[in-house]
């Protein structure tokens, strides 16, 4: 059946927004990684002593054995080498940046898992796995993940 | 008594009988003399025998001891006991000296008592003490152009009577009741310190009686909002745990289609339009295109009121919380049915009722619509409705 419509004139589209208040826990173990972030500008990570395996970000348990390893935080290096990286190209208003930006995975000194992040100050046509680079942090506090700012090349 | 590294000689002595061990003491049988100089010392005399230990405080003469620990002062004694001193180091400086078995005493002491700790300082919160700092809490940018006098009776040990004004951004605190309390709050002095440090709840208090509410029901909820919470000086300070807020905005777009366009395109002009069924002549509103009733296409459209008269309403005084954004609107709010003039009867438009105007509703006032300055074509070109005199 075809909708006839004799009288649109007054048909209109109503802009509307929905606000979806959200709240994320970022648990016990990451308030402590970031809370040393921002306190002692340090990156730490979680350590299995048995598997000799240092997470960052840090785990509560040792992905190999299943140990709980909650309490054996170790420091790593602000200092790491790009293991892996993808520039990314379009905008979207949920991306931390604008495009086009690196999106690096770094393993710190020290540790032996990768950290995702942003890599700034290097062209994305210059950046490459084996790249060494360093955090920089955050000035004030930020309370997210974003408390390491980003990391730039060394 | 002397106080050295938080705590006394005494404490010491009072607390051996809890801090025994029956079952470590097999076949120890000993009497142990303490002689404690200078400020805060004294004499005691320890007797452990077939598993049981006494304590007993000693004047004069220690009398006949299988060994007799002196310190010179209640500070050496203190210390080496908490292990702030080294028990070598006292006794190498002579501030301490054994007559007896020294090794005996330093391997069988620690065996049969649990070591004695400094026990955690505890402020003791009392109704009184939280009330008299409630100037500290208040918080005039919340209270601001609030007056109100409201009480607490607070009965049984630590209780009182207590009168707290706010009135000018500021918050007084006298003794006694005021006969002009807005409202009047009466339960044990042990309910309102539970209250205040968190561990009882208040709506739960209230609803199983522990707490009696006389006069203003709203008054009485609403006067945690004007201060600060009260913090328990002895809650243990909490781990740091961060959460992310974040408010995710979805847009969205919404088209009216031909019927209730037609309702949002009369909001502009500061009409309120209604369809009409063609069989029945009924006027529907908000504009529908059927009647469903007669199950009929709608095609006219009419002008009702603006003027009218309230058929029913419902006075809300407790809002549920929006689900999206967890905030509770303003109470209390009136949602009234209208008949307006032109509608034909049962077709009432259903709007809220001008706050100042709520002491005076009741079924049959006439309203009529106050209007946004510049109708944009929305639900909030129309503010509300107000009672015409």
């Amino acid at each position: 059946m075809t909708c006839k419509c004799e009288d649109i004139k007054d048909c209109f589209v109503i802009e509307a927004r929905m606000a979806l208040p959200n709240q994320y826990f970022v648990g016990r173990i990451g308030s402590k990684w970031i809370i040393a972030m921002r306190d002692k500008k340090k990156l730490t990570g979680l350590k299995c002593d048995k598997c000799n395996i240092t997470y960052v970000p840090p785990r509560e348990h040792c992905n190999k054995c299943g140990a709980t390893i909650a309490d054996n935080w170790v420091d790593v290096g602000t200092t790491g080498e790009i293991v892996n990286f993808t520039i990314v190209n379009y905008n979207d208003k949920h991306l931390p940046k604008k495009a086009p930006y690196i999106l690096g995975q770094i393993k710190l000194d020290g540790a032996d898992t990768p950290l995702t992040h942003i890599v700034a100050d290097v062209d994305p046509a210059d950046v490459h796995v084996g790249m060494k680079v360093k955090a920089v942090f955050a000035e004030g506090p930020v309370n997210t993940l974003m408390q390491l700012d980003h990391f730039e090349p060394v | 008594m002397a106080e050295f590294f938080g705590t006394t000689v005494a404490d010491i002595f009072n607390t051996m009988p809890k801090r025994f061990k029956p079952e470590a003491s097999k076949g120890v049988d000993v009497v142990i003399g303490y002689d404690c100089g200078g400020e805060g010392g004294g004499k005691w005399k320890l007797t452990v025998k077939d598993q049981a230990a006494r304590i007993e405080t000693v004047e004069g003469d220690l009398g006949p001891c299988t060994a007799t620990i002196i310190a010179s002062d209640a500070e050496t004694f203190i210390g080496v006991t908490l292990q702030k001193i080294g028990a070598i180091d006292a006794l190498s400086q002579g501030k301490m000296k054994v007559i007896g078995d020294t090794r005996m005493l330093m391997t069988l002491l620690p065996q049969i008592f649990v070591q004695y700790t400094v026990p955690a300082k505890k402020t003791e919160v009392t109704a009184r003490g939280i009330l008299s700092a409630i100037g500290e809490r208040f918080r005039p940018d919340k209270a601001a152009g609030v007056t109100l006098k409201y009480g607490y009776d607070l009965t049984g040990e630590g209780g009182g009577q207590f009168t707290i004004t706010i009135a000018n951004g500021t918050c007084t605190l006298k003794e006694g009741l005021d006969a002009d309390l807005a409202v009047k709050m009466t339960m044990e002095a042990a309910t309102y310190v539970g209250m205040m440090t968190g561990t009882i709840d208040g709506a739960a208090a209230f609803t199983s009686g522990k707490v009696r509410i006389d006069g203003d029901m709203m008054a009485a909820a609403a006067t945690g909002k004007y201060f600060d919470k009260y913090v328990d000086p002895n809650a243990e300070e909490a781990e740091e745990l961060l959460s992310l807020k974040k408010i995710t905005s979805i847009n969205q777009r919404f088209a009216t289609g031909p019927v209730m366009g037609k309702w949002f395109a009369g909001l502009r002009e500061k009409k309120l339009l209604a369809s009409v069924c063609p069989v029945c002549r009924r006027t529907l509103i908000l504009p529908q295109e059927i009647c469903q009733f007669c199950h009929v296409r709608t095609k006219e459209y009419v002008e009702l009121g603006p003027e009218g008269y309230v058929t029913n309403f419902d006075l809300v005084y407790f809002a549920s919380p929006d689900p999206l954004s967890g905030e509770v609107r303003d109470t209390p709010y009136a949602c009234a049915w209208i008949m307006l003039e032109g509608a034909t009867p049962e077709d009432a438009f259903a709007f809220e009722i001008k706050k100042e105007d709520l002491p005076k509703l009741k079924i049959g006032s006439r309203v009529r619509p106050t209007w946004a300055e510049k109708p944009t074509g929305s639900f909030r070109d129309i503010l509300y409705f107000e009672i015409i005199d």
